[in-house]
């Protein structure tokens, strides 16, 4: 899962408020979290403090990647058997299959390839590498925590569905175990179960959770599969083995969309009226816009794999959008040149918020100075949320099936 | 805590070890190689690409009569699902479509599992149905499986597609076709920072008994 929504609560993460722990499942908005990084080595790196490099505080900015968690009891309600006798099981019998075939059980293994190419990066492209790979990392490790709690509390209301969900959390710890190991060829490791622990956990309520996984896996999919294809294509730009094993890796992203996919067509009132459609529009927006910002702050990693950072990000939106028209009800239309355009003026505002930031100013002035550009960037989100959207869903319910031409 | 795959690739000896199923070890070459290149000019890979998934084929095909034969007389009226649409949705459009399907050959490949989901242009089948030929463009492609769950999932992965079933008492019936050249004519303006999947990429996947028919 590629956690790409951030920008749900935007505004109260521009304070930094004092550090706190949250419980999972508690909807305090603290906006402070660590990764506990445990250091063994640094011999490539300049010196730095050694009770810095030992715990290394990430920053936490409007667009970390986040952690989830749901109301546990209206999802056990949703997918009770009992209470819901039009769920189509057929199609989560069908998904079960699919993901008991496990096609990737032998797909991550490692190789000796990792370590070299990491010793071969040096310089800025390898702190670039180590965040990508943390923040990856993170992302699929926040799949796990959430599909595992889901497979275990839905377990005796419908077994398919928590089979599913625990089958999902297989591939998610498959997939951030793997990262982790990259980051070890860095002489770093993510401790997980700190990470557990402490960070923050964002409340979604079951319908939000499935838009925003839903887009998380269908864009996870699309970026992983954009960089293989064009890395193989122009493999000069290969400089870490780990994208190597993305077209493999990415088919589980795919498949996990497919299962949110089913989840939104058993709970039909999650697709079928004018909130959904709302709804719909308002969570794409969100998690194009935050990976747009989050990637344009980070093009010397794009641009360190021979990508331009704002094509391969249209790429990746524009699919991801086709996608996802297939299910929703409403999509942004982002092929409208018009779109582009906003998101760059976002990117623009986004900059200098992020200068703000890097000022001498006390925080007072820091916020004040901030409040034009919060503004600004809202009303370009507002605006971009208001332009016309396009009408969408499945053909088994999508009101335009009569007239479609298969 | 985590669980990342460490298990071993001893399965892969197997492939070769089955007489029967040969014919997986030889696609997969064929699906994976061929876009690595594409700077070079698109004729010269393809005509290298299909002249080596035809000697795929027609390896198997001896074998595949041989051993399905005593099974569809043991069986009459094996049930086949399908889902259906236009070709350049199938072939041309729904690029994760080709990666799914290869996929899929793989894993079977490494489980030395006997295939049993094929494409199929211009279905025979599809005679029978009327309410969906109604409203389908031509030239179709058919997926076609005996894994009617697996079809359940395909059709809920492409959603623009028509899904039905139907018995045949052989697997050559079931996947009987009326041959068609299939072209695409190139996107106008393609976006993305890679190059399409190559013309051709089905051909691992078509029923063997048609690409016999096509060679003779």
């Amino acid at each position: 899962m590629a956690a790409e929504m951030a920008l749900v609560k935007p505004i109260s993460k521009f304070s930094r408020s004092t550090p706190k722990f949250s419980n999972p499942g508690s909807s305090s908005y603290s906006k402070f979290s660590t990764i506990k990084m445990t250091v063994t080595s640094q011999p490539t790196t300049p010196p730095k403090p050694s009770k810095k490099a030992a715990k290394k505080a990430i920053k936490e900015t409007l667009l970390t990647p986040r952690f989830y968690t749901t109301d546990f009891d209206e999802m056990e309600t949703l997918f009770n058997t009992e209470i819901n006798k039009n769920l189509n099981q057929a199609e989560f019998e069908a998904l079960l299959q699919e993901f008991k075939t496990d096609y990737n059980q032998t797909h991550f293994v490692r190789n000796k390839e990792f370590k070299e190419a990491a010793d071969k990066l040096q310089g800025p492209l390898r702190q670039i590498f180590v965040e990508f790979l943390e923040r990856s990392c993170t992302a699929e490790f926040s799949g796990f925590l959430l599909y595992k709690e889901l497979g275990r509390r839905l377990k005796k209301t419908n077994p398919v569905v928590a089979e599913i969900f625990s089958l999902m959390s297989r591939d998610e710890a498959r997939h951030a175990g793997f990262l982790n190991k990259g980051l070890s060829d860095f002489n770093f490791a993510l401790d997980l179960g700190f990470l557990t622990k402490a960070r923050k956990y964002t409340f979604f309520k079951p319908k939000f959770i499935f838009y925003a996984t839903y887009l998380s896996e269908k864009i996870g999919y699309w970026r992983y599969i954009t960089i293989y294809r064009h890395l193989k294509a122009n493999p000069e730009y290969q400089v870490y083995p780990i994208f190597k094993y993305f077209e493999n890796w990415c088919q589980d992203e795919n498949r996990h969309g497919d299962f949110f996919s089913a989840l939104m067509k058993a709970q039909p009132q999650f697709l079928n009226d004018w909130k959904a459609k709302l709804w719909a529009r308002f969570f794409c927006l969100s998690v194009y816009v935050t990976m747009y910002l989050n990637d344009c702050q980070r093009t010397a990693f794009y641009e360190g794999i021979g990508l331009n950072t704002k094509e391969f990000d249209m790429h990746v939106i524009i699919e991801t959008n086709r996608t996802t028209a297939r299910i929703f009800p409403a999509v942004p239309d982002v092929e409208n040149p018009e779109f582009k355009s906003k998101l760059d003026r976002m990117v623009q505002i986004n900059e200098k918020l992020l200068a703000i930031g890097e000022t001498e100013d006390i925080p007072l002035v820091k916020n004040l100075k901030r409040i034009p550009l919060i503004a600004a960037l809202a009303s370009e989100l507002l605006a971009a949320y208001l332009m016309p959207p396009i009408e969408s869903g499945s053909v088994d319910f999508a009101e335009f099936e009569p007239q479609v031409v298969y | 805590m985590l669980a990342p795959a460490t298990l071993t690739l001893g399965s892969f000896t197997s492939l070769g070890a089955v007489a029967n199923y040969a014919h997986k070890p030889l696609t997969l070459p064929t699906t994976r190689c061929p876009l690595l290149h594409c700077s070079q000019p698109f004729i010269t890979t393809t005509r290298t690409r299909t002249s080596s998934v035809k000697t795929a084929v027609a390896a198997i095909d001896t074998d595949q009569l041989n051993s399905s034969d005593p099974a569809e007389k043991q069986q009459p009226n094996k049930k086949y699902y399908f889902v259906v649409a236009n070709a350049k949705f199938m072939l041309d459009e729904e690029e994760h479509f080709q990666e799914q399907l290869a996929e899929r050959l793989r894993y079977y490949g490494e489980k030395s599992k006997e295939q049993d989901f094929w494409l199929v242009i211009e279905p025979k089948f599809l005679d029978k149905f009327p309410n969906i030929t109604k409203r389908l463009k031509r030239p179709a492609v058919a997926l076609v499986s005996t894994n009617g769950p697996w079809i359940t999932f395909m059709k809920l992965r492409l959603d623009r597609v028509l899904s039905e079933s139907y018995e045949a008492e052989s697997l050559e019936e079931a996947l009987a076709s009326n041959p068609v050249n299939i072209e695409f004519a190139k996107p106008e303006n393609w976006v993305a920072p890679y190059p399409k999947y190559e013309s051709g990429w089905w051909e691992p996947f078509l029923p063997p008994s048609a690409s016999e028919k096509h060679k003779v």
